[in-house]
């Protein structure tokens, strides 16, 4: 595997091409994990998991899976992957498996996964996909973990659970609620893109 | 294409999805068999945990611990199809009864919220609460699970009602949580018609 390549591939999904900002994938969980770190974290390390696996499936299958129902195997193969980490989680993470409750199904229906198995698990050899299934599930995590670092600090005042801001602060509970994650996202939106198209125009 | 050529071409096609189907159905089998058991013991130790904290008693996090203070204090009684109707807590002399918990159910925002409520041997006052499944917001309604919220029913008695998060409450009040008034109410509501279930419960016995 050429290093160039690899390079390509992490250079794109952390940046030019990353699956939250320049792709907006991924929208729902962003919305519905991030008010909590460690739920963030947790989601984010499940869907490295999925991505990456379930790129290395399909692109090993890419040769011999008939065209017309590639969509149906993915779907069986991504489904697959959620359900063991939904499995594992519930044996031996119960605390934050109950925390996550539905979220975890729902890494099934995150379109990342199926958007790096569409257009780039069937045009590339495994090796590749694979690691293109961690770079594009990390260029997801730390714009997802940036979000939850600051909804957390504001609406609760804490950091992973810790008391950061003293009792003198006013948590503000929209940072917790769901519109709460929209202000953020777009205000990292319009950071990264302010910052990248300089000198553009 | 020849018509012979299309007919094999989708007898591939559906070969290939069941052949896929069977693989991954079989590894999610074998997965989950053999994790089976360790979530059936996980969930039967987070009840246990749950009554034995809704009772008062100092729970330690220990498995082992758990299961042996579980099995020298409580006692279910059984409904006649075999699931608990309640829990009568001992006392160390095991003999006398300490407290009586018993595990209900109420709508939250998201869906229904599962909770131990402990009383006292008269069941008039509360011993303590513990929430044991929910699905309501994290960080507003998920609270609820939050120990300082837990906590100050202990000691209170029914029918409660709420007041300001941070304000001094009375004895038939708590403290609701700011930004999740529909989650504190259903928990005043569980915990209130719970009330009534053990009272007319005890009045049988």
């Amino acid at each position: 595997m050429a290093l160039y390549k690899v390079k390509r591939v992490f250079g794109e999904d952390l940046g030019a091409n990353n699956p939250v900002f320049a792709q907006v994938l991924g929208i729902c969980s962003t919305l519905a994990v991030t008010n909590v770190l460690k739920n963030t974290v947790v989601m984010c390390a499940g869907l490295i998991f999925v991505t990456a696996l379930s790129n290395l499936t399909v692109s090993f299958l890419r040769n011999i899976m008939p065209g017309r129902i590639r969509m149906m195997v993915e779907t069986l193969i991504i489904a697959s992957y959620v359900i063991i980490v939904d499995i594992v989680l519930r044996a031996y993470l119960p605390d934050i498996s109950r925390q996550l409750g539905p979220y975890v199904g729902l890494i099934i229906t995150n379109c990342i996964i199926m958007g790096r198995a569409e257009a780039f698990a069937l045009k590339n050899p495994p090796g590749l996909s694979f690691l293109d299934g961690i770079a594009s599930g990390i260029g997801y995590s730390y714009v997802l973990m940036s979000i939850a670092v600051l909804r957390e600090l504001f609406g609760s005042g804490s950091i992973w659970g810790y008391k950061v801001l003293g009792a003198s602060w006013t948590n503000w509970s929209i940072m917790v609620m769901a519109p709460g994650a929209f202000f953020m996202l777009a205000i990292f939106i319009w950071i990264v893109k302010g910052s990248t198209n300089r000198g553009e125009k | 294409m020849s018509k012979e050529g299309m007919i094999r071409k989708r007898i591939f096609t559906v070969l290939f999805m069941f052949l896929v189907t069977l693989v991954f159905i079989s590894i999610t089998t074998v997965i989950y068999t053999f994790s089976k058991d360790t979530i059936r013991f996980n969930e039967a130790l987070r009840l246990k945990k749950a009554v034995l904290y809704a009772a008062g008693v100092l729970v330690s996090e220990q498995p082992r611990e758990i299961e042996q203070e579980y099995k020298k204090r409580i006692e279910e009684v059984l409904e006649s199809d075999g699931t608990v109707r309640y829990y009568i807590v001992r006392g160390d002399d095991r003999s006398s009864v300490e407290s009586y918990v018993i595990v209900t159910q109420g709508p939250g925002l998201w869906g229904d919220i599962t909770v131990a409520i402990g009383y006292d041997e008269t069941g008039s006052r509360i011993a303590g609460i513990e929430i044991i499944d929910q699905n309501e917001t994290p960080g507003l309604g998920g609270r609820i699970g939050e120990e300082w919220f837990k906590q100050q029913f202990r000691g209170k008695s029914s029918p409660l009602s709420t007041v300001a998060e941070g304000e001094a409450a009375g004895e038939k009040e708590f403290q609701a949580i700011t930004g999740a008034s529909y989650s504190s109410n259903s928990i005043k509501d569980i915990v209130n018609s719970a009330s009534d279930k053990v009272s007319s419960l005890l009045r049988k016995e």
